[in-house]
């Protein structure tokens, strides 16, 4: 592998973990903690952002020579809601149940600082294909700390994972016998994404550290 | 990036922003548009599905459902021209099927301030504009309100009001973060209810939202509508109105006195749609006691005689 490519695949695998953006820079957090108590919507949320940091990066990217100083961020951000409201067009069109289920949230992508954090941090400053590829895995990265959290909250909170019951029914607490188990409750609510994400960013500190 | 000391012309940056919103408005103008039919059908077939979904012909599950001798409901797949027989739960609906069984059990009436029913045509009202009008801010305080009657599966007519197996009202209300809306289905005797359903709402995902959940709707099936007085009867003219979303469970908190007829459980961590919820059904179906007081009197006439 050449060094321009080692280069390029840094681009890609940088953010992954290592300069995860949730994790290390504590962007995007919002939405992590609103969507994350089901694993499905996670997954649909993680792709979503991940086509647009991806392609807004892209785009960013391609016209950072042109783009005056003064109106980049108004700029990046009409790139970012023109590829927002194209995802939610289009998950509209074909997938309703995905779209019905992410509702606001959707719309949200275009405040998440992760999307604008790249184009600004990254996309002005370098070419169109390391562009792209740190979008992108921005986008992967961000989506892998929503499965994580995910998984943990559906599966803590509900004994399911992707809408599916895997904590089987007769493990669980009745009047009979009221010392079995039961659903953490507290796994559903939102206070439990933070307390995942902070033992989330410990341990991505501790071995980015190491 | 300009390396001159001023950067770019003011023009410069003006037709730049001009151009880039045109160019991004000019995308999804056209995605828009050419998306518009596929979404429009989405859309149409949710809200069918919901409708049929809260009279218990369509499961969430995909497949339909017929009443059989004992109550119950059989699955069931679509044989042509809207009608149903049993069949299996492997026999999935297509967008087709929901759409022919949707055209024939499903008819849409008006009801008037005396309880009595009329229909779009005798009104001389169209039925899409009424609806697009009035959809946002629900049809309980019309003068003339929406209702949907739905037909037996081996009905014939599509015309008689008595002889419908359930009629479903369109009810809305506001949630935690906007308006919700869903449909009721209440059976022909004017309080049990067969089943709800909310097609459209903004609730927070994995709390509020669970409204839209089928095991959360699931426990409305059965309750009734007119709470039950200490005798266990149900007196449709006074009783209040409504059903109620406790907070924690209905058990715990009523155990079994009347009023837990008329609650179901609450839903952790969305206590506001719960109380949302208690709201919307409580004031849409008030305006509609006289209608259902008619279909109670029509259903204790035909029982007695």
């Amino acid at each position: 592998m050449s060094a321009a490519e080692q280069q390029l695949k840094g681009y890609f695998v940088e953010p992954l973990w290592k300069n995860n953006q949730v994790l290390i820079a504590i962007l995007g957090i919002c939405s992590a903690l609103g969507i994350t108590s089901g694993l499905q919507t996670a997954i649909v949320m993680g792709a979503a952002v991940t086509f647009v940091t991806g392609c807004s990066s892209l785009l960013v990217s391609l016209l950072r020579k042109f783009t005056p100083d003064s109106v980049r961020m108004i700029a990046q951000l009409a790139i970012i809601s023109t590829f927002v409201t194209m995802v939610s067009e289009l998950l509209k069109a074909f997938a309703f149940d995905a779209w019905k289920e992410l509702s606001v949230y959707l719309g949200l992508i275009i405040t998440n600082c992760l999307v604008m954090g790249r184009a600004e941090a990254m996309a002005k400053n370098v070419s169109p294909l390391p562009a792209f590829l740190d979008g992108i895995g921005a986008g992967l990265g961000y989506a892998f700390v929503l499965v994580i959290v995910a998984f943990i909250r559906e599966i803590m909170g509900f004994g399911q994972l992707m809408g599916y019951q895997v904590i089987p029914e007769s493990f669980y607490a009745t009047a009979e016998n009221p010392d079995a188990y039961s659903n953490f409750g507290i796994m559903v609510s939102p206070p439990a994404a933070f307390f995942i994400l902070g033992a989330l960013i410990w341990i991505a500190n501790a071995t980015n550290k190491s | 990036m300009s390396q001159s000391k001023h950067g770019p012309s003011n023009a410069f940056t003006i037709g730049f922003m001009i151009c880039l919103c045109c160019g991004c408005a000019l995308i999804l103008a056209v995605l828009s548009s050419s998306l518009k039919e596929l979404q429009e059908t989405g859309e149409m077939l949710e809200r069918n599905k919901q409708m049929l979904m809260s009279a218990q012909v369509y499961n969430t599950s995909g497949y339909f459902q017929i009443k059989a001798e004992d109550g119950t409901f059989v699955p069931a797949k679509h044989i042509g021209n809207g009608m149903l027989e049993p069949a299996t739960e492997n026999d999935l609906a297509t967008t087709e099927d929901v759409f022919a069984v949707f055209e024939r059990r499903i008819k849409s009436y008006l009801i008037k301030e005396n309880g009595e029913f009329t229909t779009f045509k005798e009104e001389g009202i169209d039925e899409s504009s009424y609806t697009r009008e009035h959809e946002g801010t629900g049809y309980a305080n019309l003068p003339l309100k929406l209702i949907y009657a739905v037909f037996p599966n081996e009905d014939k007519e599509f015309k008689d009001l008595n002889k419908a197996e359930s009629f479903v009202f369109p009810v809305s209300g506001f949630g935690l973060w906007a308006a919700i809306y869903g449909y009721l289905a209440v059976a022909n005797d004017g309080y049990h209810v067969v089943g709800i359903s909310w097609y459209k709402h903004g609730e927070t995902p994995g709390l509020g939202a669970n409204i839209a959940a089928p095991w959360w709707q699931e426990q409305f099936e059965g309750k009734v509508i007119f709470q039950k007085d200490k005798a266990g009867n149900v007196d449709v003219a006074n009783a209040p109105v409504g059903i109620t979303v406790m907070r924690g469970k209905v058990s715990e908190t009523l155990g079994d006195s009347p009023k837990a007829h008329s609650a179901v459980d609450g839903m952790s961590g969305a206590t506001l749609t719960g109380n949302g919820v208690t709201k919307a059904y409580k004031e849409t179906l008030a305006p509609y006691r006289p209608f259902l007081l008619r279909v109670n009197e029509h259903f204790k006439e035909t029982n007695a005689s």
